[in-house]
């Protein structure tokens, strides 16, 4: 069993769930906002994409993550004009940004390399690795903590500063009424379309970055496919979470670790069943919490009786 | 008391949008400390014109003036503001999730350290806020939890904060039972004498003016009819300013109830949305050939009420019997069967289907009868459209035709389809909740000769309505609805308006034998 | 001064007018969508480096050109029809199958599981069942997602596309696995099935089974525009309180529209094994449903609209993989192509509102200059 459950397991659970942490804070800014995109699968994609192309292009990490942050901001206004200002179904231009990212992504990878099915060279230069040397004393958690990619720290941090933004700050409150009552926000003065503009360009930063933490966090190339439906895991993360980024970055460690436990398992299961395995328990995650959510509704009713 | 020199002034302001006429060549004049009414009908344009000078609405034509100052073509709230201007808007614009101080603060947060909400100053501010006005609150209550009353008091201090000495208010006694709104307008007194700020009051409540204002505007139809003041006029001539006839006062048109109980309510229990309980032991019978009006303020209970009686809501507690049959725990598709029809208050959100068309929301619950189903697979399209056409002539429902969407109508338009369809199943039980609401007064007129209709065709109606006129003129009886409960049970013609509005408030209860 | 209007096209196209299903307004922006598609695509190719008239000409070539090629197109055109249905059955009576790749893959190895245990039996029974067998498997995978939304209200968005990835991971181990196939010179996939569709025109995907497919769409078609069931659908679909008040049963109808969408994609399954494969392959569809979804979604789930869109596509799919190898450049250009279509028309009604908007300001301005100059 230790062979199994230990320290290593959960440095991989921490490094597959960024992405998803990523992605889902991402999300909960435009579900925060008032409307949900369910194309940061594709926005996912493609920053894995530019990402790389960054990297290799420059022969620097740092290129990388901006090829990914110019194109999030760019995707980002992209699915607000298409959502807001001209009133289109949002499920329909998510799906329809994840068919575009499957097709330009193959589309470049075969056109501007020359490969298929994945691209991996030496000139693409990963993201650095960080280590806290004075953390490596302390026995679990110095491991843990030190010796993750760049983005993993980011992720964190990045939670917290939600957090702080969405609920510390005049500007989150404005990003939250702009989903929760618009007409309040625009009659005290405040365009609400500006804080979902601003909210989808926030994700669609994140969904890249997440992209960018696939490609360049370990794994150092570009596959097709690559973002395998996690972008979904995020908006389902999200939806646990109700929009509390405390809540959805725990969501989120909760998919790394059954994702992580079920690479670890594939000596004694087929691999199949356990790559199989994460969304299931999604699946079934969210049933769970709607049985709860029913179940503490009756308590509470029970007792005003 | 009032100054002369106007402090903010509308001249030959037109607003157009595609297809209406919302304000048509409007010219006012609004005095410094003057309490200002405005009054007209739904849809006179009172609330279009307030929205111009709040930046809500843009003019096609004209110009609006504040303080000498003429607003700019890029005028908005965040503009009107600064001129001084608050708006209470009719639907509150609150964000249900947050503080009290946090709604208040909306748009002109205080922040410290450059990002930060600064949650002790706002605080502080609303304290004394409300101190000074007569209206307090307190500043972190979360505003989904306070009551309609309460939400009204943080919408004005919200319009104070900004330094408004201009009060606009929409209709804010819409959601208010006559007690508060004797405070309300105790406070805004108090506002315009002492603090020496400027009301205007948009209303269509005509005693509300009598009782508050110095002068009146009258608008109908887009257009200003005329100004005078208070003391020189009453509640029959500014009717007919808004009308252009007498309306007031129609004549009792009672009919003549049998005795067959038809509709029971047994102790009937039932809860909001929010789990909390809403109806709360309702005991009450309706016979053939009755109207039964329930008189209440909006949020007492009668949604609630007739949403459990048609099986939308679940009950708690209690039974309901339908001539003799329990029908307590059924569902609506069952009840319709056995012999309920039912209007909604909502007519978009419950009563239509807004994108299908109109024949299909008036075929709605008929569509597996033989005469439109062969087989009960084929949908006999060409009958449904011929009985689409017919009912749209028997109802005078105004519309460009039987297959084009059904939002496409107008208000009134679509509510005379759901009393259509409704009243088509002829059921010997209905039930109406606000069958005029939103609803121009030709059509109104047509509304409530069909209701009179149905009755004297010996159905049981119970018919729920937030407009007294409305109930005095249609009802047999009228029974009023406070906080879930009966408070007291009249025929018509033995209480008059006044009177009952004690007892919709809780403020008399009737002695129940 | 001579007043200067908008050419008439331009002036139908964005005058407001209340929408009604596809609308001469609706196929004008379908139109300028396709063309502008086209155009991106176009533009693409130069930068590429290819010669868009040498592409495009490839393009219909490849799906039109041969005998062979319309058979794959008209194979094609089937599978897109029948998952762009099963998009449309369940959207209209609000509820969204994502999850049909999922069905699809349970579909057809239900399909092949039968068909290959059934040897001996003659070949409509062997068809037959194992068409029961896909409908089933199909209806079944997709009544899960579909009953948790009715009765629990969770989102079936979400879970339908994550039992996607689950289904096709578990398919895979089934295939890899206890399913595995001992035939020689098969590395992964289960037995043959005994059966098959006869291929209608030599060397194309274009088999039998198509018969079946347009039976299907026709019962579909006839389900969704002509019965009463399907006018309850719609009504459901629209406003789902209303049509509870109403007295519909909105639930069974959403289960309804649920489980025969999953139903047709467990019949695409099966006619993926029956007629091509022979046999229950681990990558049995490359996003066949994805596909049949765009199309859905482009004519607003609108049976009529479905069936000749998919044509279309079908010319756009076969043609682009034809073009890849005659022209050169990657066939991912039409994904690209057919996102441009889905985003334009996606917002073609917000845009012609924006447009009307401004051409009403101008008029506005118009008037009032005209106005202040007398």
């Amino acid at each position: 069993m230790s062979g199994i459950f230990n320290l290593l397991l959960l440095q991989n659970t921490l490094r597959t769930a960024t992405p998803v942490v990523l992605c889902a804070l991402g999300c909960l800014m435009t579900e925060r906002a008032g409307f949900m995109n369910i194309g940061v699968e594709g926005m996912m994609l493609m920053g894995a994409f530019f990402a790389v192309l960054g990297s290799y292009l420059y022969g620097s990490w740092v290129m990388g993550l901006v090829f990914a942050i110019v194109l999030g901001v760019l995707l980002g206004l992209f699915y607000y004009v298409f959502s807001i200002t001209f009133k289109s179904d949002e499920f329909v231009i998510g799906v329809a940004l994840n068919i575009l990212a499957g097709g330009l992504t193959v589309f470049l990878l075969r056109t501007l390399f020359g490969v298929k099915g994945s691209f991996s060279d030496p000139g693409i230069v990963p993201l650095p690795t960080l280590h806290f040397t004075w953390l490596e004393q302390i026995p679990v958690l110095g491991t843990l903590v030190s010796g993750n990619t760049l983005l993993v720290y980011i992720s964190w941090l990045l939670v917290f500063l939600c957090w702080l933004l969405l609920y510390k700050t005049p500007l989150g409150f404005h990003l939250r009424a702009s989903g929760e009552a618009p007409e309040a926000l625009r009659a005290s003065g405040v365009n609400p379309d500006r804080m979902k503009m601003l909210a989808s360009v926030l994700c669609g930063i994140l969904a890249s970055l997440s992209g960018a933490h696939l490609s360049l966090g370990y794994l150092t190339m570009f596959s097709e496919n690559m973002s395998a439906s996690r972008g979904f895991v995020a908006v389902a993360c999200v939806i646990f979470g109700g929009g509390n980024p405390p809540r959805v970055f725990l969501a989120a460690l909760l998919f790394g670790f059954i994702d992580a436990l079920g690479i670890r398992l594939q000596r004694y299961i087929p691999s199949d069943i356990t790559s199989m395995a994460p969304y299931v328990v999604t699946v079934v995650m969210m049933v769970v919490v709607v049985l709860m959510k029913r179940r503490k509704k009756k308590i509470r009713q029970g007792e005003e009786r | 008391m009032a100054d002369s020199s106007p402090i903010v002034r509308f001249d030959h302001v037109s607003v157009r949008y595609p297809g209406a006429l919302a304000n048509d060549d409007v010219s006012l004049a609004i005095r410094r400390g003057e309490a200002f009414a405005l009054v007209g009908e739904n849809g006179a344009g009172k609330t279009t014109l307030m929205n111009v000078l709040y930046g809500l609405t843009r003019p096609t034509l004209g110009t609006v003036t504040i303080k000498g100052e003429a607003i700019s073509a890029r005028h908005d709230p965040m503009r009107a503001m600064a001129m001084g201007v608050g708006m209470v808007h009719q639907h509150f614009k609150l964000v249900p999730s947050f503080t009290v101080a946090q709604n208040i603060a909306l748009g002109s947060e205080p922040v410290k350290n450059l990002v930060f909400y600064d949650h002790k100053k706002i605080n502080s501010e609303v304290l004394a806020l409300g101190k000074r006005f007569g209206l307090p609150v307190n500043p972190d209550d979360i505003v989904d939890d306070l009551s309609v009353g309460l939400q009204q008091r943080v919408e004005i201090l919200k319009a104070l904060h900004r330094g408004a000495d201009i009060l606009v208010l929409d209709e804010p006694t819409a959601v208010l039972s006559p007690g508060e709104s004797d405070e309300l307008f105790e406070v805004l007194r108090g506002i315009v004498l002492k603090q020496g700020m400027t009301v205007i009051l948009i209303t269509h409540k005509l005693h509300e003016v009598m009782q508050f204002s110095d002068r009146v505007g009258v608008m109908k139809q887009g257009r200003l009819e005329g100004i005078v003041n208070t003391a020189e006029t009453d509640e029959h001539k500014l009717a007919a300013m808004m009308v252009g006839r007498e309306v007031l006062f129609d004549e009792l048109r009672t009919g003549r109830p049998t005795d067959r109980e038809v509709l029971q309510l047994k102790d009937l229990r039932a809860q909001d949305d929010r789990g909390l309980p809403a109806v709360k032991g309702i005991d009450l019978t309706v016979h053939a050939g009755e109207i039964v009006g329930v008189c209440g303020v909006e949020g007492n209970g009668q949604t609630e009420l007739t949403e459990c009686i048609m099986g939308m809501r679940p009950q708690t507690g209690g039974e309901v019997y339908l001539s003799g049959q329990n029908i307590s725990r059924l569902s609506p598709r069952q009840i319709r069967a056995r012999g309920v029809s039912y209007i909604p208050a909502d007519r978009m959100r419950t009563g239509l289907s807004a994108e299908a068309t109109v024949m299909e929301n008036l075929l709605v619950g008929k569509q597996r009868q033989k005469e439109f189903s062969r087989f009960g697979i084929q949908f006999r399209k060409r009958r449904a459209n011929a009985y689409a056409r017919e009912l749209s002539e028997v109802f005078d429902i105004r519309a460009g035709g039987i297959d084009i969407p059904m939002k496409s109508l107008s208000g009134g338009n679509m509510q005379k389809a759901v009393i259509a369809r409704e009243f088509s199943f002829d059921t010997p039980v209905l039930i109406i909740n606000q069958p005029t609401r939103g609803v121009d007064i030709g059509a109104i007129e047509f509304i409530h000769e069909k209701i009179l209709q149905k009755r004297a065709a010996g159905c049981a109606i119970l018919l729920v309505s937030a407009d007294l006129d409305e109930l005095f003129r249609l009802s047999d009886r009228l029974v009023t609805l406070f906080e879930g409960q009966l408070t007291g049970q009249f025929q018509n013609g033995a209480i008059g308006k006044q009177e009952i509005s004690y007892y919709m408030t809780g403020g008399r209860q009737e002695v129940q034998a | 001064m001579r007043k200067w209007r908008l050419p008439a096209a331009l002036r139908t196209l964005i005058a407001i007018k209340p929408k009604q299903k596809l609308t001469a307004q609706y196929l004008l922006s379908l139109l300028i969508a396709v063309t502008l598609a086209f155009l991106v695509g176009a533009g693409i190719m130069l930068l590429c480096g290819y010669d868009p008239l040498i592409c495009y000409a490839a393009l219909f070539k490849g799906a039109l050109g041969k005998p062979r090629a319309i058979g794959n197109t008209l194979a094609k055109t089937a599978t897109l029809c029948l998952t762009g249905l099963a998009m449309s059955v369940a959207a209209k009576s609000g509820i969204f199958n994502v999850g049909g790749e999922g069905q699809l893959y349970f579909g057809g190895i239900a399909a092949a599981v039968v068909g290959a245990r059934m040897a001996g039996a003659p070949d409509w029974i062997i068809i037959g069942c194992a068409l029961l067998a896909a409908l089933l498997a199909g209806g079944a995978y997709a009544w899960v997602p579909g009953i948790l939304k009715v009765k629990l209200k969770v989102d079936e968005v979400v879970t339908t596309i994550l039992l996607n990835s689950a289904a096709i991971y578990f398919c895979a181990y089934l295939a890899n696995g206890p399913l595995k196939t001992t035939e020689r010179g098969i590395s992964s996939g289960t037995d043959s099935v005994a059966a098959s569709f006869s291929p209608l025109i030599k060397l194309s995907n274009l088999n039998g089974s198509v018969f079946v497919a347009i039976i299907a769409t026709l019962l579909i078609w006839y389900l969704m525009t002509r019965s009463t069931t399907g006018f309850e659908m719609k009504i459901t679909g629209t406003n789902r309180r209303f049509a509870d008040y109403g007295g519909i049963r909105a639930d069974r109808l959403m289960m309804v529209g649920m489980v025969l969408s999953g139903m047709l994609c467990g019949l695409v399954g099966m006619i993926e094994v029956f007629g091509i494969h022979k046999r229950f392959i681990t990558n049995l569809s490359n996003e066949y449903y994805f596909d049949g979804m765009l199309v859905a979604m482009i004519m607003r789930y609108q049976p009529m609209g479905v069936i000749l869109m998919s044509f279309f596509f079908a010319v756009l799919n076969i043609g682009g993989s034809a073009m890849e190898l005659s022209a050169g450049i990657s066939s991912e250009v039409i994904l690209i192509v057919q996102s441009v279509i889905i985003f334009f028309m996606a917002a073609q009604g917000g845009i012609r509102q924006s447009l009307h908007a401004y051409t009403v300001k101008r008029r506005v301005r118009r008037a009032h200059a005209r106005e202040v100059r007398t």
